[in-house]
């Protein structure tokens, strides 16, 4: 994987670009959680600001989060790792240039027009038409280069982590496409049970077809760098490649267990979310395997670090998520905080901690510049770690209160003083995480433009 | 296996192809002409308006529209069935229940109940962690209040016509003095609730349950005081009972009970049943009979073998 380009007549502006992006709207996701999570245990903070109504502020930080601060941060990596692994130069920054600008003109229409209400009201799905229409040409755009960069390549092996970016940008370009309903502006919705159907397939594809097929590109080529060592099995990653298209693609209706959908249906989804635990370990087995004895170098690189403990937490989350298709134990948790702990292992601890470490990895090389603070980028770590497992912990515990409360006869509104002190560590802890956010932006700014120091050699 | 572009790109959209179909076009065919369920009719305009505005404030976050078949407790008559959803475009099933399920909240509670819930929440339910919605305005806020007394459809139709049916006798009641109304409260408890002998004693742990019970219930609309004017009291007509009123009026505790566990439909009270053990019904009406009417027919014989933990 030695680069035959070199890296100094490349200005990896596109690269640079979307890692910006990441750290900006990483504030801004995580400030909109923060404040979701303080109006539920004060619900008149914001009293009669329409627009920070939690209903409103809750899909731009799921939306953000999603768009603006894991997927171009892994799209910032990729754009550096795809042509390095190719031997070739990116085949245009200009295009790439203009992707970032037309991905950031989007993320501003995300953030007005939800908090102005206009929204199509489906989880994961809510951004208007015109802005579906944004994201999925700053898709194709991105997709361009990829392709174009990969025909101009000098390497003929492509390797994994290509494989998942090629496969994530182009098939969350169609699944976004089918989800949102994009042949029907106006609402953007089929009607009833199979709209139903239509958005968690959707929905879950999000995750399965875009953040985690980007995650695995980061960690495929962070890993065995930091490691210095080759990957463990080819064969373990053709496996987890195809098992996950093939297994994460089926399992949407999972979110429909009790809900009156085909039984047939419910029964693909629960058996394929038990199959999941084929590609998740195969991939996992691949890269610890890579991992195994390195553990000191991994600790010893920012990046490296941010992207093991990445693997780590998505083995807990596919596991759990795994049992959560199971209809026994979703009597329990469906419906309550435990689904919000199990999204915010994924989204977060999973592909957030590999965004993070994929920017910290890369930052070096595409700056020719080393980070601007170390120290700062442990700080993260620690912040990103600490919030993100404690709030787990503590809405899985408000989760279980609740399920086992509903299931024993009680109504919502008396279990409400019981989950309060829950709700207030939640934001504590969220409180973490934003100030993470912030550290890291100054980092990432200051290691971009300030940074005086040299290369290190 | 050689992974060459052409592999990974239409491999990979051909596993998509090959999955949207199983299990997105087979099943949309398979649900796609459901035949709309016994309590199914079409949304009005205006309810329809009103849906939307419950969209745009993400209202679906919160509340579910899916009674399942766990759900016993929750208050539901009703399972969800497919054939309720096949006007809803998009569905709004919900994924999180931080609120209740409003799939049978139309008719739950009189139109007036539902304005000063959505002006504050606290102001009717004072635990409630739902936003204040004053901001919508009042136009707003009505049309939102319609597509909410519109959910359960021909269920919350036959609800709908019972609020309004009491909505006036009550009004009327009032009208009439409150002399003529604490009767007409009376009277519509059944004979035998309205004698039944007090079985609480009022200790002072009996009342300071009763007392929590209040401020987690009551004081919204019947006020810190017990004298009606809670926050909600300005958005209510028939106005939250003043307790004082009570007195000499013939109140006995059984009619407290009765009132508090059945409600009085029609007007802004709610029942309590579901939420509420006997024990804390009891406590909370023998709290107002203490403080607010100051008149307790509690401790008065029978009262047959007292309980085995009463002092």
């Amino acid at each position: 994987m030695t680069a035959a380009i070199d890296d100094k007549i490349q200005s990896h502006a596109t690269a640079k670009g979307f890692t910006l992006t990441s750290a900006c709207w990483m504030v801004v996701g995580t400030f909109m959680g923060l404040l979701g999570a303080t109006e539920l245990m004060a619900p008149d903070l914001t009293e009669n600001i329409g627009w920070l109504v939690f209903g409103r502020i809750r899909p731009v930080h799921i939306n953000i989060v999603l768009f603006g601060f894991v997927t171009p941060g892994l799209l910032g990596a990729a754009f550096y790792y795809v042509p390095r692994l190719l031997r070739t130069e990116i085949y245009s920054e200009k295009l790439g240039v203009v992707t970032v600008i037309a991905w950031n003109v989007a993320l501003v229409a995300v953030v007005i027009s939800l908090c102005m209400g206009y929204t199509q009201g489906r989880e994961y799905a809510e951004l208007i038409w015109p802005i579906d229409i944004m994201v999925v040409i700053a898709f194709a755009l991105v997709f361009i280069n990829l392709v174009m960069t990969v025909k101009n390549r000098q390497e003929p092996v492509l390797y994994v982590s290509v494989w998942y970016v090629l496969a994530g940008v182009i098939l969350t370009a169609t699944t976004y496409s089918l989800g949102n309903v994009i042949w029907r502006p106006n609402s953007g919705a089929l009607v009833g049970i199979p709209d139903a159907i239509l958005l968690w397939f959707y929905g879950h594809n999000v995750f399965g077809l875009l953040l985690t097929p980007l995650a695995a590109g980061v960690t495929y080529y962070v890993i065995p760098r930091v490691c210095r060592a080759p990957l463990y099995s080819h064969t373990l990653s053709l496996v987890g490649f195809w098992a996950l298209l093939v297994v994460y693609t089926h399992i949407g209706t999972h979110h429909l267990l009790q809900v009156p959908v085909p039984t047939w249906l419910k029964v693909i989804a629960i058996v394929d979310s038990i199959a999941m635990v084929i590609p998740v370990m195969a991939f996992l087995i691949n890269i610890w395997f890579t991992a195994r004895g390195k553990l000191g170098e991994i600790h010893a690189d920012i990046g490296g670090k941010f992207v093991f403990t990445g693997t780590i937490m998505y083995f807990f989350v596919s596991i759990q998520g795994s049992m959560m298709a199971l209809p026994d134990v979703q009597r329990v948790t469906h419906f309550n905080n435990w689904v919000v702990g199990h999204a915010h292992i994924g989204v977060l601890g999973f592909a957030g901690m590999i965004t993070l470490g994929g920017i910290y990895y890369v930052l070096p090389y595409i700056t020719r510049k080393p980070l601007y603070s170390r120290f700062l980028a442990d700080l993260q770590y620690w912040l990103v770690l600490i919030g993100m497992v404690g709030f787990t912990v503590v809405l899985t515990i408000a989760g279980l209160i609740q399920g086992n409360a509903w299931l024993n006869g009680e109504v919502v509104y008396r279990i409400l003083p019981e989950i309060h002190p829950y709700y207030v560590t939640r934001a504590a802890l969220g409180l973490m995480v934003f100030v993470s956010a912030l550290i890291g932006l100054f980092n990432i700014l200051a290691t971009l433009f300030f940074n005086t120091r040299e290369a290190a050699s | 296996m050689k992974m060459t572009f052409k592999a990974v790109v239409f491999g990979s959209l051909m596993i998509l192809a090959a999955v949207v179909f199983a299990v997105v076009i087979l099943p949309y065919f398979h649900t796609n002409k459901i035949t709309p369920s016994e309590i199914f009719r079409l949304r009005s305009d205006e309810e329809a308006t009103g849906r939307d505005i419950y969209i745009a404030n993400g209202c679906v976050y919160c509340h579910s529209q899916s009674i399942r078949v766990i759900d016993w407790g929750l208050g539901a008559e009703r399972i969800a069935q497919a054939g309720d959803y096949v006007q809803d475009h998009p569905i709004l099933l919900g994924s999180q229940r931080t609120g209740p399920d409003l799939s049978q909240e139309g008719g739950e509670h009189p139109d007036d109940w539902q304005t000063a819930h959505f002006i504050n929440p606290r102001y009717t339910r004072p635990l409630s962690i739902m936003p204040a919605f004053a901001f919508l305005g009042t136009e707003n806020i009505e049309r939102l209040t319609n597509y909410v007394q519109s959910l359960g459809l021909k269920n919350a139709d036959e609800r709908m016509k019972r609020q309004k049916f009491w909505k006036e006798a009550s009004i009327k009641a009032y009208e009439a003095g409150p002399e003529a109304n604490v009767r007409w409260l009376h009277e519509l408890i059944p004979e035998g609730w309205r004698n039944i002998p007090n079985p609480y004693p009022t200790s002072a742990a009996g009342l300071a349950r009763g007392h929590k019970i209040y401020q987690d219930f009551c004081f919204g609309c019947h006020g810190p005081i017990g004298d009606g004017m809670g926050p909600a009291q300005q958005y209510l007509y028939p106005p939250p009972l003043n307790f004082t009123i009570l007195k000499d009026r013939g109140i006995s505790g059984g009619i407290l009970y009765y009132q508090i566990m059945n409600g009085i439909t029609g007007t802004a009270m709610p029942y309590f049943k579901r939420e509420l053990e006997s024990e804390k019904i009891w406590d909370v009406g023998n709290y107002v009979a203490v403080n607010f009417i100051n008149q307790t027919d509690a401790d008065e014989e029978p009262k047959g073998i007292d309980a085995a933990y009463e002092p």
